[in-house]
């Protein structure tokens, strides 16, 4: 199956291409690796859109120092077959330009403005050419992800420094939503073109929280430290950024994770659905007023929370991942509690869900709200429950299968009612499902290790990994480098395709509506972003100085090679 | 003649004084009650009190420079003080010369037509959008409280609020007047800006609405005029249409009203804790049923029921 697919893949892209094809070979079982002349990506794209791939990002890598130009990587994955592809276009370094793809596939849209900005590949064609990711006062033709950009590189800040903004419609006014909103947890700046209460049009300038994690991880740490500042891409999916990096890291190093470690993952993966999809539900019911939602799911989510703080040592940010397995066992003694949490938040889960669904005021806020298309949801290549709900049936558990997910195989919960209202479902069914396969888990938790041991990890290898996060797939790609971390590590979280959904969804709607379609992709704008600590017990910000982030890094160092502050 | 306009005035401000010091009191039970729903702890029943000594002590900031637009907050709460004048809270309105049950219409609408004049003045999109939501809500509820005061004026023969007071708590009970009071009830939900009707303070949606460029003593002066303004409504629900036992005493007649004032006030605070928020199109063809539904009960007055 696996091959017939791949082979299918390669024979239609080679009568296309003809001599535009340069390599075509398979880096791994499930990855194929197609290297075509950047003339011919428009081509190559058609070819992959005919094949009914999906397309996940590009990835935009500095070369030069490798002796190339700039390789720019379009991911796609062909999800019956299992399998991702990558079209790899080499473009030459005197000539920064590829044609853009946005065109073919409307998704394409940000990831081709974030190789534009952070890696100074011009797509010729695009048909948003500003600023996506960079601030507005960052000095032209400095690109962060270039090689020869420190990673403390500061620019100077530059006064009155202004995005370019679209001019709205006439006859329209402008509502903003955000930078700062009360019920956006995270700065991000909708301008509404309204009609009375009608929106027509939207303009989106995000990224305020970009903290440079790529650029960390490829220039400063160690593979083994990645895991660590994975988990702080995200506050509440943080577990499914570690599993993913080390996903990627095992892939394109051939580590074999002990299954014990396979299954833990799997549970606390899980545990991480559940939390999250409960919190979802509590803002979605805060968004439309519904503080009673919010009050309750919350209070079930707790145990949750406490649990996982029973077996990590954290409520969140657990800590566990490392390349090659888990850092910490769950003990048998810790099965029966677990039990018991998932049968109490089971029993409360069944009785919010009834509560919910006969709420017929529910019903009128949330059905036909924030519409989004079967065909524009695959066309804007939108993943996890928002896909789901849109009658996509994709799942990375199911497409892609990691972890212990070849054993637990989840349900695939889909609905067809393309609207907020579907979005609540999906999310119901999956937190219920979430519950069966941790229990299913942990009754079948192998015996043995946890951490598998590996030697160095050679250089030029590349892995990708798919994990499904509560809000969508999210997607790591890691190419290694020979100083013991990866040469490129690429995140695409799963708020930074749904994001783009956003504008076709309100179009049309009331103002009333905004909040909860922004809400229902549960959006996660620092995931999207890629630091300052706020003390619990009185709330006092203590803001770190560079110096003393880097003292801290130091002196949590084991002072193994490859650190080059 | 002297010891009358005194028992007037005293009559009066017994009415205001009950208002101003038991709507903050009320908003802090039902605060308390809806955390309870929300198993949640709560802020402590005075905190409404505290909340607004707080913010009248605060500096008062100005985004309009206009004489109008700085004593709104003031003039609004004083019409819903004014309101308590005219209607009954356990004896006769003390008022009652200076108003019917039209004066009563148009006073009950001045504090959301200030709100309204405020929000449009601020200059805030926020604000502007609250403002229209507000316009519309008071658009569709005040015909509600119109037909349903209108029912009783038929049924009393008379305009005078304290003459329909006086003839359902003689008359006792009929259907035209319990489906008006039915009507009027779920009119208060509107005018108490509960859930599903908050729609034009939307926190989640447009930040406060007509209320987000207010602040200090403006804000503490708008929060009051709404906690009034539903107390007083709920008075004038139980006085006109549920105004029994009544044993002629003030002393005992004016407890009773505002502890079934309060029973109202629970209910309104259930259906708020069990509701999320409805749009204003959504709110605006519920008022329109609920509306027509009070032109039944016009009809059994019409014919004697």
């Amino acid at each position: 199956m696996i091959a017939t697919a791949t082979a299918e893949a390669v024979t239609l892209l080679t009568s296309r291409l003809g001599a535009g094809l340069l390599v075509a070979r398979e880096l791994e079982p499930d990855l194929l690796w197609v290297s075509v002349n950047p003339a011919d990506v428009r081509t190559a794209t058609a070819t992959m859109k005919e094949l009914g791939t999906r397309f996940l990002v590009t990835v935009g890598i500095d070369e030069r120092p490798l002796g190339g130009g700039y390789g720019i990587v379009h991911l796609f994955a062909m999800d019956d077959a299992h399998q991702f592809v990558a079209i790899d276009c080499p473009v030459s370094a005197g000539d920064p330009r590829i044609d853009s793809i946005t065109p073919l596939i409307p998704g394409a849209a940000w990831a081709e403005q974030e190789f534009h900005d952070m890696i100074g590949v011009e797509p010729v064609g695009h048909p948003d050419p500003r600023r996506l990711v960079l601030p507005d006062d960052w000095p032209k033709g400095v690109h962060p992800l270039r090689r020869d950009v420190a990673y403390n590189y500061r620019p100077p800040s530059v006064e009155g420094a202004a995005p370019e903004l679209k001019s709205p419609p006439k006859g329209t006014s402008v509502v903003p939503i955000g930078p700062f909103f009360p019920v956006l947890e995270e700065p991000a700046r909708f301008r509404l073109f309204v009609e009375g209460e009608t929106v027509v049009g939207c303009d989106y300038r995000g990224f305020y929280n970009h903290r440079g994690i790529e650029k960390l991880g490829d220039s400063v740490l160690t593979w083994d430290r990645i895991p660590f500042l994975a988990e702080r891409i995200c506050g509440i999916c943080g577990f499914i950024h570690s599993t993913c990096y080390c996903q990627a890291a095992e892939k394109a190093a051939g580590i074999v994770v002990p299954r014990r470690a396979a299954y833990i993952r799997t549970i606390m993966l899980e545990l991480e659905r559940i939390h999250s999809h409960l919190l979802w539900l509590g803002i979605a019911g805060h968004i439309i007023g519904f503080d009673t939602v919010l009050m309750q799911t919350w209070r079930i989510r707790e145990p949750v929370m406490w649990l996982t703080e029973e077996i990590s040592g954290n409520r969140k940010t657990y800590g566990m991942n490392m390349v090659g397995g888990v850092r910490r066992d769950i003990s048998d003694a810790q099965l029966p509690r677990i039990r018991d949490v998932l049968a109490t938040v089971e029993r409360e889960a069944i009785a919010v869900r009834k509560a919910i669904t006969d709420d017929s005021t529910l019903h009128a806020r949330t059905k036909g709200v924030g519409p989004l298309s079967t065909e524009w949801a695959r066309e804007i290549c939108v993943v996890g429950p928002p896909a789901r709900a849109s009658n996509v049936p994709i799942d990375a558990r199911l497409d892609h299968p990691y972890a212990a997910y070849d054993d637990l195989p989840p349900h695939l919960c889909l609905a067809d009612g393309c609207d907020t209202w579907s979005r609540v479902i999906v999310r119901l069914d999956e937190l219920a499902d979430s519950i069966r396969l941790v229990r299913e888990a942990i009754d079948n938790l192998p015996t043995g290790p946890v951490l598998a041991e590996f030697d160095e990890i050679p250089a030029g290898r590349i892995g990708v990994s798919a994990v499904e996060a509560p809000r969508g797939e999210a997607i790591h790609f890691v190419m290694t480098g020979g100083v013991n971390r990866p040469y490129r590590w690429r995140v695409r979280a799963p708020t930074f395709p749904n994001l783009q959904a956003i504008p076709a969804m309100i179009r049309g709607q009331s103002i009333a509506d905004v909040p909860i379609t922004i809400g229902s992709i549960d959006p996660c704008f620092s995931c999207t972003e890629r630091m300052e600590t706020v003390d619990c017990r009185d709330g006092r910000v203590r803001v770190y100085s560079l110096k003393e982030l880097q003292a801290l890094t130091q002196s949590a160092s084991t002072g193994d090679g490859g650190y080059d502050l | 003649m002297s010891a009358t306009i005194l028992k007037v005035a005293a009559l009066a401000i017994l009415n205001v004084a009950l208002v101003l010091l038991l709507s903050p009191l009320y908003e802090g039970l039902l605060r308390k009650l809806k955390a309870t729903l929300h198993s949640r702890m709560g802020p402590p029943v005075f905190q409404p009190f505290l909340d607004t000594l707080k913010l009248l002590g605060k500096e008062d900031l100005l985004t309009v420079q206009h004489p109008a637009y700085a004593v709104a907050p003031a003039a609004a709460l004083a019409s819903v003080l004014l309101l308590a004048t005219i209607i009954p809270i356990g004896g006769a309105p003390p008022l009652a010369f200076a108003g019917d049950v039209i004066g009563v219409v148009y006073v009950a609408s001045m504090s959301a037509v200030l709100l309204i004049l405020t929000a449009f003045a601020s200059g805030s999109p926020y604000a502007a959008v609250g403002g229209s939501r507000e316009m519309m809500s008071l658009l569709s509820v005040e015909p509600v409280v119109a037909v349903t005061l209108v029912v009783g004026a038929m049924k009393a023969g008379t305009l005078s609020v304290a003459g329909i007071a006086d003839w359902n708590a003689a008359h006792g009970p009929t259907i035209s007047m319990t489906l008006a009071g039915v009507a009027l009830f779920l009119a208060v939900q509107a005018q108490a800006g509960k859930l599903p009707f908050d729609i034009p303070e939307a926190d989640q949606e447009v930040m406060g609405g007509p209320l987000v460029e207010q602040s200090g003593p403006r804000l503490a002066l708008f929060r009051w005029t709404m906690w009034a303004r539903q107390l007083v409504f709920s008075l004038l629900l139980v006085e006109l249409f549920f105004p029994w036992p009544r044993t002629g005493v003030l002393a005992a007649d004016a407890p009773l009203a505002l502890l079934k004032a309060l029973v109202v006030l629970v209910l309104v605070a259930v259906v708020d804790v069990v509701n999320p928020r409805l749009k204003v199109e959504q709110a605006m063809g519920y008022y329109l049923r609920v509306a027509l539904s009070s032109l039944a009960a016009m009809a059994f007055a019409v014919v004697g029921m």
